[in-house]
């Protein structure tokens, strides 16, 4: 059984009977005999707005003046075409596939398990840091073309198996036609990357964005933690993540105004300037926009890290920042019982400091060694011989 | 200032929930099991779960939010599962799952339709698993309970009954409050009363379907919670569910 047939500029297509994820407003559906594009229909009919941003969004081409990697997706699911019925009439548009296993959702990197599971043995600090800072240079780059992301969360940014990202749901970015002037406005958010300001209603604005980014940027830094997690002492029952920014409660910042869940980590494994970077965005920044780290800001700082990083010579997947003299994630695995990046170690394997990786590790080092030694040897006994 | 991980959470799942501080997202699937449900309606309902329970657990931001716990009302008392484990009603146990441990119970159809009892114990496991998320400084969405029926409430001795009437004030102000939000739905051959008591239950979430779509059913159930986690406005349910309502199989015109 198959689905309905839609046109792409013209041409027509026909999408799978199931789609591949479907909200209130749209479904993503694949495209039979394509795996490389997916078309977004709307639920409802949509309106001349709509068709027209996705019109003008087809006359743009944001982020392609700069050469990437042969190996980077590209920054953004930009619509490809329109898809209409047909009679021609707009039902939604066509854009790259960015599916897993090869892009997975930000919030696959939030839980060891998924961690694990998604993205092999790569997933470590130092992975993490690489993709906050993708994420700071994506935002940076939109800012520099007059896009504003609008609704930025862990679900519409995927990640593929190097640390590069994309953004997904393009069709809601606000942006202002350069040729005509008309206005388009970002309608979605997800409340829990919602400054306040958008959460009462105020318009995306790139100060919005940069509020969104300092929580995930937050979230990667710390293998998942939400910076307004936790149940503030004096709240109601119902409260949530929305409440805790609304009300400006983050445990980053006021540790003692928060019940904070057992797991949590600790913030001291954000090195002192990105740590910084955290409190003016948890802090001051919360309803101060201006105030909050701009993206280049993050960058400056996340750079600065990315030589430093350290490697645990004890367990496998472990590293840190360079402020730390001790690795934070065999504190935490020897306080806790928990490793964060790693799975329990079962009782019958031999404690962690001979892990086989580890040894065959240094093995190999002395191997390349050896070999270097006697190509070294041999040159010299070539060069007596000539 | 770190709070105590909730005390009945199965072992099993002690090391990989230690790290999970998501915001969590209880779902309650409230199913009738009586004996109007036997053959091929509870086998469509159990094959449904069992794919759902793939789904749910490949759904990378559902699985590490959703935790998932089953009332059933059937046989001769109201049961409630953790996965697919009957808990013994004596004990006070958390029957809530993280989805990405969920097992599927398998259930088989007997019995009398106790469907106020069930409600019942659904609010009572909802406000009871809130309280212990609040504690471990834990936070939560609304939750959601799914109520599915092909019947009408009846006693435990199977004669209809009119106990149902005092929950609607209850359910009212727990509705009204947003400390949960109800779907109540009616399958097969659901009578216009067994309409009437699900519209009574659940004002503006109530639908009847035709024959037994539980796979469409839950995957309502899952937009429903990706809708949640966004942060979406009430309308954005009603039109969720509005396309769930109007479904119909494909053979039917």
């Amino acid at each position: 059984m198959t689905g309905r047939t839609v046109h792409l500029d013209g041409k027509p297509v026909t999408l799978a009977e199931l789609p591949l994820k479907g909200g209130g407003q749209a479904a993503v559906f694949p495209v039979e005999g394509d795996d490389t594009i997916v078309v977004k229909l709307y639920r409802d009919r949509p309106g001349p707005d709509l068709e027209r941003r996705l019109a003008r969004m087809l006359t743009m081409s944001p982020l392609t003046a700069r050469p990437t990697d042969a190996n980077q997706p590209p920054e953004l699911a930009w619509p490809t075409a329109m898809a209409r019925s047909p009679e021609g009439e707009f039902l939604g548009y066509a854009m790259r596939r960015f599916g897993e296993p090869q892009h997975v959702q930000l919030v696959g990197l939030f839980t060891r398990a998924q961690r694990l599971r998604l993205f092999n043995d790569r997933a470590d600090w130092r992975f993490l840091l690489g993709v906050a800072w993708n994420l700071a240079f994506m935002t940076a780059r939109m800012h520099y073309d007059h896009l504003v992301i609008g609704d930025f969360s862990s679900s519409n940014v995927v990640v593929d198996a190097n640390g590069f990202v994309t953004f997904l749901d393009c069709d809601s970015i606000a942006f202002t036609d350069p040729v005509t002037g008309e206005p388009f406005p970002c309608l979605m958010h997800t409340t829990d990357y919602s400054s306040p300001e958008r959460q009462s209603g105020a318009a995306a604005t790139e100060e919005s964005d940069n509020f969104a980014l300092a929580v995930l940027i937050y979230q990667l830094l710390t293998a998942g933690n939400h910076p307004f997690g936790g149940v503030p002492h004096d709240s109601t029952p119902e409260s949530t993540v929305k409440d805790n920014i609304a009300a400006s409660v983050s445990y980053v910042v006021r540790p003692e105004a928060v019940v904070i869940p057992r797991g949590t980590v600790d913030p001291s494994v954000l090195p002192p300037g990105l740590l910084t970077l955290a409190h003016t965005a948890f802090g001051a920044g919360v309803h101060a926009p201006s105030a909050r780290p701009t993206p280049e800001v993050w960058l400056r700082a996340l750079d600065q890290e990315r030589s430093r990083v350290q490697l645990c010579r004890t367990r496998p997947l472990h590293a840190y920042g360079s402020h730390l003299p001790t690795c934070p994630w065999c504190t935490r695995a020897a306080v806790t019982g928990h490793d964060a990046f790693n799975l329990p170690v079962r009782p019958t394997i031999p404690a962690p400091s001979a892990t086989p990786q580890a040894q065959e590790h240094r093995f190999g080092l002395l191997k390349v060694l050896g070999v270097l030694l006697l190509v070294v040897l041999v040159l010299i006994v070539l060069g007596h011989l000539s | 200032m770190h709070s105590e991980y909730p005390p009945t959470m199965p072992a099993e799942y002690a090391d990989i929930e230690f790290e999970n501080n998501a915001q969590r997202l209880p779902l309650v699937l409230c199913l009738d099991t009586s004996s109007s449900m036997a053959g091929a309606p509870i086998q469509s309902l159990n094959d449904a779960l069992a794919e759902w329970t793939r789904e749910l657990h490949d759904d990378v931001s559902l699985s590490y939010s959703v935790e998932v716990a089953v009332i059933t009302f059937g046989g001769r008392a109201v049961g409630a599962w953790r996965g697919p484990q009957l808990l013994d009603p004596r004990a006070p146990l958390n029957p809530f799952v993280p989805a990405h441990a969920f097992q599927a119970p398998r259930f088989t159809a007997s019995g009398v339709t106790l469907m106020t009892e069930a409600l019942e114990l659904a609010m009572h496991v909802v406000a009871a698993r809130k309280a212990e998320l609040r504690a471990s400084g834990l936070q939560y969405y609304r939750p959601q309970i799914c109520l599915v029926t092909d019947g009408l409430p009846t006693d435990a001795t199977g004669h209809m009954t009119d106990s149902w009437h005092r929950l609607l004030p209850v359910l009212a102000e727990e509705q009204q409050a947003r400390r949960f939000r109800l779907y109540a739905i009616g399958v097969g051959g659901i009578t216009d009363r067994g309409e009437q008591v699900l519209q009574a239950f659940a004002p503006k979430f109530n639908a009847r379907i035709q024959g037994f779509p539980f796979r469409e059913l839950l995957q309502m159930m899952s937009a429903s919670a990706n809708a949640e986690q966004k942060g979406a406005g009430d309308e954005v349910f009603e039109k969720i569910f509005s396309q769930f309502k109007t479904q119909r199989p494909a053979w039917e015109s």
